[in-house]
């Protein structure tokens, strides 16, 4: 175990200064929360120049209405209320005449507009819209610009637009337009949570509203750590040990160490890589949600899982990974070898959003009990709001034990030829072999 | 007691036997060099004493133990083909090194070595920094550094200059004053005949030579010449008794068939040219080594 403890120590410290692990480390969350950080301060600062919009009216009715909401919008909405600065663009629409002898023809005519940043959209108003008929044509309402889905101002003249149409509506029918309004008064459902007992004073505590955070953020955020962890801890004992092989580092070890310890020295060198990755990044959540009022979203209970899970995630990929890295004779042979053997962590990476979805379905529940996938995807379910059922993160464990035992068992047999073999090249049948030899 | 025992041990690759039924006893605190023709099976034995291979048949015993699944202890090893971490510094390589061993004293052993070795200046430097001579001295210090009572030197000559050649020869025969059992294997004749009290020869896969240079020398005989002459090689054209020569310029070294009377040879020689020196003497190492392994290693031309 000295010896073991030794080489781990070795790795560590060599890890710990090379480049890929402080961008991986450092850099990789910087950019992460620093995107967020980012996002918060600039999305008040956006371009304050005046949006204009033409608006084709065929109905000669509606026009009016946007013109109005906006000049209602440009005094009181486009300004910081403390500073009185504006910090939103006005928008400003003017109406034109449809021409209906060429109306392609004006319609290019306010796109090439556009083209030359003369204009910012325009709008088409079918002369249906009011009365939607068979003509589906006739019956819409157009958004033209350089960018109409990502664009604001298309989602916010729905609002005038089909208040003034259920005016109209309302007032070709002679009905009383207070009563009418009740008709239109829309009610959204509230998703909470379950309601609980206060484990000290024993009350009835209300539920609590459901948020995007402890739905999908804080799994997501779980899923991502175990895979960064494993890709910085695990992953690289590929190519760590290739190169010990090539450079003949290997056999001068050897003569000091077995190789089951030689490898073993290399998979805990992951471990304390690991620990010493996930506490900075546990911390630097915590941290996070604590400034950011998340605290309490954040799941405790599920800490404990994702430790364990994560180690033996890093022994059964890193086992893998250095014996196939002992198997290979250049960086040709490495990369062809790298990508099956992280598919146990790319792949709950495509199925994540389907086990967010619904964590309980039974296709959630199987893929979560595979060992390959366990790791990932059971802490994906149960970080999540759901209760899953206590015997499914154990058996899942289990199962993952057995993985772990079968790979480090396989992995020290590998790598325990292919290390002083040269030249010989990993294909699938040698390391069969190998794998199963006595 | 034998340092080393090694009791009808067989390896086999495949189709090939890399080492046949080889039975070998290395008392403590001798030199025994290992020599043998490319692929004859010298590393595979190695290998098989540091329990890095396991042999298919018979027994490997290391101070009267046989060894088992873990790794020896007090067993130097420097493999034929060896590295160091480019990235680490002198000083944390022989430290790591000397740790994986559980070395005694292992910062004044450091200080000894380097200084030994000339390479104190280079005590804080990265490894990659080195000159290809300072790394094998590295290399040979980070093998001995925990003074282990066997070590064991995979051509641990290779590539090196004379002067670096000398400063390891040195080390060598100081580890064996302070009761060090050594093992090399080497290409180099004239160093294992100087350095050696016994040696080994393995030919394909199997022991052909074993014992002390000179009982060695002794099965041979005295059928070898070394000839110094005006003429030179020139001078041999022709005359009876004699198997091969080998011309080295300004000497030749002659064997003389079974049953040849140097006499004769010796009038023969002074009826053509003048002789500046005639010595009857054994066969060297070398010649014996060429003798065995004819098949592998083509002699020098022959002039007789």
């Amino acid at each position: 175990m000295r010896k073991i403890l030794i080489l781990a120590l070795r790795e560590f410290n060599t890890a710990v200064r090379t480049r890929s692990f402080i961008i991986g480390l450092v850099i990789a969350p910087v950019l992460m929360f620093g995107s967020i950080f980012a996002i918060n301060i600039f999305k008040d600062k956006v371009n304050i120049d005046d949006k204009k919009i033409v608006v084709i009216d065929h109905t000669g009715l509606l026009a009016q209405s946007l013109i109005e909401a906006a000049e209602m919008r440009n005094r009181n909405e486009i300004f910081d209320t403390e500073t009185k600065e504006q910090v939103k663009p006005a928008y400003l629409f003017e109406i034109a005449t449809p021409d209906t002898v060429n109306p392609f023809q004006q319609k290019l005519e306010l796109s090439d507009k556009i083209r030359n940043k003369k204009l910012h959209a325009f709008i088409e108003i079918g002369p249906d819209v009011i009365h939607p008929g068979e003509n589906a044509e006739a019956s819409k309402i157009k958004y033209y610009s350089e960018n109409s889905l990502m664009d604001d101002i298309r989602g916010w003249i729905n609002n005038p637009l089909n208040n003034r149409i259920r005016q109209l509506r309302i007032t070709e029918l002679n009905l009383d337009a207070a009563q009418v309004q009740n008709l239109f008064h829309w009610h959204n459902a509230e998703g909470l949570g379950l309601v609980s007992n206060d484990a000290k004073t024993g009350n009835i505590e209300e539920a609590k509203e459901s948020s995007v955070v402890e739905t999908i953020f804080i799994p997501y955020f779980l899923l991502m750590l175990m895979f960064m962890i494993v890709l910085l801890s695990a992953v690289p004992l590929l190519s760590a040990v290739m190169e010990e092989k090539i450079e003949r580092i290997a056999e001068v070890l050897l003569g000091s160490v077995t190789p089951f310890q030689f490898l073993m020295g290399k998979v805990l060198g992951g471990i304390s890589i690991s620990l010493a990755g996930s506490a900075i990044y546990l911390i630097g959540g915590a941290v996070l949600a604590t400034r950011t009022g998340y605290v309490d979203s954040l799941p405790w209970h599920v800490i404990p899982w994702f430790i364990v899970y994560m180690l033996l995630n890093v022994v059964m990929i890193g086992s893998i990974m250095a014996a196939l890295g002992s198997a290979c004779n250049d960086n040709k042979d490495a990369q062809s070898l790298q990508f099956p053997a992280m598919l146990p962590i790319i792949l709950p990476m495509f199925l994540m959003m389907p086990v967010i979805q619904d964590p309980l379905s039974s296709f959630s529940t199987g893929l979560s009990l595979f060992p390959l996938f366990t790791p990932m995807l059971m802490i994906l379910r149960l970080a999540s709001p759901v209760t899953i059922p206590l015997w499914q993160p154990f058996a899942g464990l289990a199962g993952v034990i057995l993985f772990t035992v079968l790979f480090v068992w396989l992995g020290g047999k590998i790598f325990r030829t292919f290390i002083l073999l040269q030249g010989k090249r990993p294909s699938l049948p040698n390391l069969i072999r190998y794998a199963f030899r006595k | 007691m034998n340092a080393i025992e090694i009791s009808q041990v067989t390896k086999t690759f495949g189709q090939l036997k890399a080492v046949n039924n080889l039975s070998l006893a290395v008392p403590q605190g001798s030199i025994y060099g290992f020599i043998g023709p490319n692929g004859s099976g010298k590393t595979t034995t190695i290998r098989m004493i540091m329990n890095i291979l396991y042999p298919d048949a018979g027994t490997i015993k290391i101070m009267g133990q046989t060894i088992s699944g873990s790794r020896l202890e007090g067993v130097g090893y420097l493999p034929e083909e060896r590295g160091l971490y480019k990235k680490m510094k002198v000083k944390e390589l022989l430290q790591f090194h000397g740790q994986l061993k559980n070395g005694q004293h292992i910062s004044k052993e450091i200080t000894y070595w380097l200084e030994k070795f000339e390479l104190t200046a280079w005590t804080n430097k990265k490894v990659e920094t080195l000159s290809k001579g300072m790394s094998q001295k590295i290399q040979f210090i980070a093998t001995i550094i925990d003074r282990p009572k066997i070590i064991i030197l995979d051509e641990p000559f290779s590539g090196l200059d004379p002067v670096n050649a000398e400063i390891i020869k040195s080390a060598i025969l100081e580890l064996q004053s302070q009761g060090s059992t050594i093992i090399f294997s080497t290409h180099d004749m004239h160093m294992a005949q100087r350095m050696c009290d016994y040696i080994f020869m393995i030919y394909k896969g199997e022991k052909v030579l074993d014992g002390t240079p000179t009982s060695i020398q002794d099965k041979y005989g005295t059928d070898t010449l070394h000839l110094q002459t005006e003429m030179g090689a020139k001078a041999l054209t022709g005359i009876e008794g004699i198997d091969k020569v080998n011309d080295y310029g300004q000497m030749q070294e002659v064997r003389i068939k079974q049953g040849a009377d140097t006499q004769q040879i010796l009038a023969a020689l002074l009826n053509k040219t003048r002789i500046t020196k005639f010595e009857i003497t054994k066969p060297s190492l070398h010649d014996i080594f060429i003798r065995i392994a004819r098949p592998e290693i083509k002699e020098e031309p022959q002039h007789a």
